[in-house]
């Protein structure tokens, strides 16, 4: 939207890239920290790049192996949705960020939200790697640009733009008959660029346990396409018309018990994802600038489950959720010298599924302004967003940033910024009955609805017990306060060192809960309310240094603390207790017993070496991941009667994943790749099951 | 799983010493000290409840579940009381917390009975209830530090507490029977001091 850059980055090194000599800098042009286009070093904010090129040179195929490698994010899933027994993951991993679930990171494709969370959890493979430009990874709450969801920061993936002629076709092989195809072709004109994507991706999956029924990964085929055009009209303004299409097919295959009797069922879970994105940009003055722009996006899963004997359908769930944004967007002044930006926009979203009463909407609209501007050696930006919505009350998100530049060669940075996430449609309007175990799961909005019908069918008697219930309490978003407080130091301009401390606290947040009996038929309820507060506090440390043009190693070390403070108030106060598991006695548990909340490593870590062999035109990189131990509830069947972490005995052991791989240069057009995922053959087949082991795979890209 | 077995035949062995010792007990005149007891139930989880009487110190038998002979019953993990929509009894009770071992005076109000099958005393639900429960495994184990204080239809007083819960050894899908321990202190001269 705004020209490139006023003020060049203090250091702004620029070296050769490995592949098809694309030019790759330590200070990269970003977009998502302000909405306009800047430097990273021209950017108050904890932003982290990761480039096409350093993908490629994963050879990932996955988005998620590709943000598992990077400093401070982990993969999480739901506890629920691990494939035990069998059983399908009905809702894939996400990355946890700054300690918080991927719940709290926002996942945005060119700037516009992804949406269609299974519990809380955007399935990541359904955005395809090998349309990346790069990925843009900003820490800390960005609600004030972007709204709800974005508490532990975003997530931006920025697909590639319409440039030079060209073709290029890419074919994976991995461990597993995994298969993934894919091709783009760029077209230029004079006013005109096109861009075209497709791949298919495709795997066996595979079973670690063959005497239980089903495959612990079953079979999938993904497709993604998209296209973009590009249209100058003239120098000043220009459109944008961009459509995506993704879908996922996995087979399903498991056990039932009906009556005790088993029975094997089989079937299909589809994931589909559209959207279509239009901009029209146009610079009515030196100074002036604006956008406007529509995104749609409609996201479906369906689950279909038959018996196998005879066909009949056992199990259908269907969830089907829309967004539509009409925005406006106005730039005054000069990126990033003074430059005010403010934006209106609405959102209407839609939703439909089989464990919800009806279709539901949510419908809001929303301000925002931004303030950027550099004072001498000080960056500040200053922004504020306005959230209004029918559901909860309004949501005003401020957010303050400041650099300063105290040499040329460091820089400190601060920022503190509000964030929130709205409740979610599962939380206000799932209606959903498990016939199987007996218990109904019913969102804060209907709870008052399903207790009266319980009421009036006999099911449940009348009376205060239950009333208390059924006053309606609606559910506030959960908030959340960041602060991120960091230097970079860059050292005779190879060397740059980036050290960020971060706070975030999170209060209001929305948990289930168990109402406190069941009905005639022994059905036991459960629903939502805001119940807790936690924090996450640590330091991330990242260091990269270019030896020279062809070799380079960055590091990155995350100290993470991640406590529920209503845990540590109960702690104080001595309400907790723990039961020794052998002789039953239970104790008062210490305040310093209390190792935070599960699935957090305290420590974890990566270092990437990269190295290019000019004569031999080819490059050799390795990739390590570290991740400290964590904590599980109920590992390997241990309880002491709490379900806070307290003991040893709860903590999974810390792992590395070490990754390598090899690219040459045959000719002009063809690159060959070669490498392994997870050489150490790390898994944990009953807590980890998305982990499968070593991995080996095979690239071939060529590019005219 | 032989571990299971092991622990149920000591179980069977502890509660016949503390019978024996309750015998021997009664027949000295005027002291009548509290009843100090671990003791362990074998649960449906499906069928009927079992039945447990403090007084005795046993579990009752199905077909006296219409009596006061019984004080609690366990289905899985959901436990009732000798009262109104689930016995003829008059058996309330308070859920408290803390440690059960320096408990030592039973309230005098605040006793809470089964008012109906779907307002039961004790809070046998997933996540707010007596025990915590793990979806994967599916397994319960009692809350530390959550205990019950029973007043029974004869007005005596009980401090009781759930130990453990473990699946007896099952084959096919789903295990028939579960085995809660317990342990509790019986006050039979109708004082509210444990000690």
């Amino acid at each position: 939207m705004m020209r490139t850059m006023a003020q060049p980055a203090a250091v702004n090194p620029v070296v050769q890239d490995t592949f098809f000599n694309r030019e790759a800098t330590l200070d990269e042009v970003v977009i998502t920290a302000t909405r306009t286009e800047n430097r990273v070093s021209n950017i108050p904010l904890p932003i982290q790049v990761i480039s096409s090129a350093a993908i490629r040179q994963t050879g990932s195929q996955r988005l998620i192996d590709v943000l598992q490698m990077q400093s401070g994010l982990m993969v999480a899933s739901n506890p629920l949705g691990t494939a035990l027994q069998g059983y399908p993951n009905p809702f894939g991993d996400g990355v946890q960020m700054q300690g918080l679930d991927p719940a709290y990171t926002l996942i945005l494709i060119d700037g516009e939200p992804v949406t269609g969370r299974n519990a809380g959890i955007i399935n990541l493979d359904r955005i395809a790697v090998g349309n990346i430009r790069q990925i843009e990874i900003l820490k800390g709450p960005a609600t004030s640009l972007y709204g709800s969801d974005a508490l532990a920061g975003v997530i931006n993936i920025i697909t590639n733009s319409p440039g030079k002629n060209d073709f290029s076709f890419q074919s994976h092989y991995s461990t597993n008959n995994t298969l993934g195809l894919t091709a783009s072709a760029n077209l230029k004109t004079k006013k005109a660029g096109w861009q075209f994507f497709g791949k298919r991706y495709s795997s066996d999956g595979y079973d670690f346990d063959k005497d239980i029924y089903g495959q612990t990964v079953d079979p999938f085929t993904n497709y993604s396409f998209s296209a973009k055009l590009h249209y100058d009209f003239n120098e000043k303004s220009n459109l944008l018309v961009s459509a995506r299409y993704s879908s996922e097919k996995q087979k399903n295959a498991y056990l039932i018990y009906p009556d005790n009797n088993e029975v094997a069922v089989g079937g299909n879970t589809v994931e589909e994802d559209k959207s279509i994105f239009l901009r029209f940009k146009n610079r009515v003055h030196d100074l002036i600038a604006y956008s406007v722009q529509f995104y749609a996006t409609n996201y479906a899963n369906n689950a279909k489950v038959f018996i196998k004997q005879g066909g009949d359908l056992f199990d259908h769930i269907g969830l089907s959720q829309s967004l539509i944004k009409p925005e406006i967007q106005l730039n005054i002044g000069r990126n990033p010298n003074s430059l005010w930006m403010t934006g209106v926009g609405y959102n209407w979203e839609k939703i439909n599924s089989t464990r919800y009463d009806q279709e539901h909407q949510l419908n809001s609209w929303y301000l925002f302004g931004q303030k950027q501007w550099i004072l001498g050696q000080t960056n500040l930006i200053a922004g504020v967003r306005y959230d209004n919505n029918i559901l909860y009350p309004a949501q005003l998100s401020p957010k303050l940033a400041i650099a300063h530049k105290i040499t040329p060669e460091i820089i400190v940075k601060a920022s503190i910024g509000t964030g929130f996430k709205a409740p979610d449609f599962r939380q206000q309007f799932l209606n959903f009955d498990n016939t199987m175990v007996n218990y109904s799961i019913v969102g804060a909005k209907e709870l008052s609805n399903v207790l009266s019908a319980q009421i009036q069918k006999g099911l449940l008697d009348d009376g205060e017990e239950i009333r208390k219930y059924m006053t309606a309490v609606d559910l506030e978003p959960e908030h959340s306060l960041g602060i991120n407080v960091g230097v970079d130091y860059t050292f005779k301009v190879n060397t740059v060192f980036k050290i960020n401390l971060f706070r975030n606290d999170i209060s209001n947040m929305i948990e289930s809960y168990s109402l406190p009996f069941y009905n005639k038929n022994g059905m036991g309820f459960f629903s939502y309310k805001n119940i807790n507060k936690v924090f996450t506090q640590g330091v991330e440390i990242t260091i990269n240094h270019r030896f020279n043009k062809h070799f380079s190693v960055n590091g990155s070390y995350q100290y993470l603390i991640a406590k529920d403070k209503d845990v540590i108030r109960e702690l104080k106060h001595g309400e907790i207790y723990k039961r020794d598991p052998v002789t039953h006695v239970s104790t008062k548990v210490a305040v310093s017993d209390y190792k935070g909340l599960f699935n957090r490593s305290r420590n974890s870590g990566n270092v990437n070496v990269r190295y290019y062999h000019e004569r031999w035109k080819g490059s050799a990189a390795v990739f390590v991941k570290y991740r400290g131990r964590f904590g599980y509830n109920g590992l390997d069947g241990f309880t002491d009667g709490n379900d806070i972490l307290n003991d040893e005995k709860e903590f999974i052991k810390g792992y590395t994943f070490l990754n390598g791989s090899i690219t040459k240069h045959i000719g002009e057009h063809i690159e060959a790749q070669g490498g392994v995922e997870n050489i150490l053959n790390y898994t944990n087949k009953v807590y980890m099951p998305n982990i499968y082991g070593r991995i080996y795979f095979l690239n071939i890209n060529i590019k005219f | 799983m032989t571990k299971i077995k092991l622990s149920f035949y000591s179980i069977v062995a502890i509660t016949l010493f503390f019978l024996s010792c309750k015998k021997d007990e009664q027949t000295k005149e005027d002291v009548t000290p509290v009843v100090s007891k671990t003791d362990s139930l074998r649960a449906s989880t499906s069928g009927h409840f079992t039945f447990y009487g403090f007084k005795e110190g046993k579990v009752v038998e199905v077909g006296d579940s219409a009596t006061t002979k019984w004080d609690f019953a366990i289905r899985l993990a959901t436990i009732i009381v000798n009262s109104q929509s689930s016995g003829p009894g008059n058996v309330g009770v308070i859920t408290e917390s803390g440690s059960f071992d320096s408990y030592t005076t039973a309230p005098e109000s605040g006793y809470v009975y089964d008012t109906a099958s779907s307002k039961l005393a004790i809070n046998s639900t997933m996540s707010t209830g007596w025990f915590n429960y793990d979806p994967g495994t599916h397994s319960f184990s009692p809350k530390a530090g959550m205990f019950f204080v029973f007043k029974t239809t004869d007005n005596k007083y009980v401090k009781m507490e759930m130990l453990s819960a473990r699946y007896e050894d099952f084959v096919g899908p789903m295990p028939s029977f579960i085995w809660h321990k317990f342990r509790y202190v019986y006050q039979p001269d109708g004082s509210r001091e444990f000690e």
